[in-house]
């Protein structure tokens, strides 16, 4: 099931989900703030996830910086039977992470190539992005209690879409 | 044995009617080598034809014909052929006018050569 806190993620993230066959998808800005996941049924996952995708993303950027001069832009990870996959895309509230993982139904390629078409299709929202005042250190926690309420169906403005298989 | 992959990758890009070659990790759909026309989407197209393979194996594996030779896909304007073996797959992409017959012999000798 695809939940977003934000509506303008929504057509994209199910597109890339259905497209991609991922098991998890989670799409958050790089402070951890949640934008919308698949997959994820517990609140508590979502924000452990967005944690510390949010956290590997910071590390693997400063890591790439002294190696390399710039940031790494994307980091996968091949487990016994799953994998997974952070990638950063801009978008017209800044830039976002994309935390996935899938198993055998899937391939790094695969997903590669349908995250292209995702980070794409986020970047021409640009018309259809409402107005929204900065997050600040002082609020992010109550917002991100409020997206997550809204992911999870505990506060108004709710948007779920239905199962995709 | 060390093997000089892009030789062989090249050697089959010279076949008549051969716009390019590619060896592909089947499971993480990724190109381990390649010589394509410049234009080509690789890591696209890479991605794509490993899926592909890898659904007619486990398709012929699931009817009991065992594991998959050779792949010939027909396209209006061309072929895309596939062999694989030890999880890696080669790929060749020709135009109508290119000799699938000579084209199969030389992929399948190329795909021995690179899973020795």
């Amino acid at each position: 099931m695809i939940s977003v806190a934000e509506p303008w993620v929504e057509a994209p993230l199910k597109r890339f989900v259905d497209d991609a066959r991922v098991t998890f998808a989670l799409l958050i800005y790089p402070s951890g703030q949640v934008l919308g996941q698949s997959g994820f049924s517990r609140a508590v996952d979502v924000m452990s996830a967005a944690a510390l995708a949010a956290g590997i993303h910071a590390t693997v950027r400063e890591l790439g910086r002294t190696l390399d001069g710039k940031g790494f832009r994307d980091v996968f990870h091949a487990g016994a039977k799953r994998k997974l996959y952070l990638a950063e895309a801009a978008t017209p509230r800044g830039p976002c992470l994309l935390l996935t993982v899938f198993d055998e139904q899937s391939s790094l390629g695969l997903v590669q190539l349908y995250f292209e078409e995702l980070r794409t299709a986020l970047g021409q929202t640009k018309m259809q992005v409402p107005d929204a005042a900065p997050m600040l250190d002082e609020n992010f926690e109550v917002e991100l209690n409020r997206n997550l309420a809204m992911l999870f169906g505990r506060a108004p403005g709710r948007r779920n879409i239905t199962p995709t298989s | 044995m060390k093997i000089n992959i892009t030789p062989i990758i090249s050697a089959l890009t010279r076949q008549r009617g051969v716009s390019g070659s590619l060896l592909v990790d089947e499971t993480d759909g990724v190109i381990i080598d390649a010589t394509l026309q410049v234009g080509m989407k690789g890591p696209a197209f890479a991605a794509l034809a490993a899926s592909l393979y890898r659904k007619a194996r486990l398709s012929a594996q699931a009817a009991g014909l065992g594991d998959v030779t050779f792949l010939r896909l027909r396209a209006t304007e061309g072929y895309v052929c596939a062999a694989g073996k030890n999880e890696m797959v080669l790929v060749t992409i020709a135009d109508a006018r290119a000799n699938i017959g000579l084209i199969r012999m030389e992929m399948l000798k190329a795909l021995e050569r690179l899973v020795l």
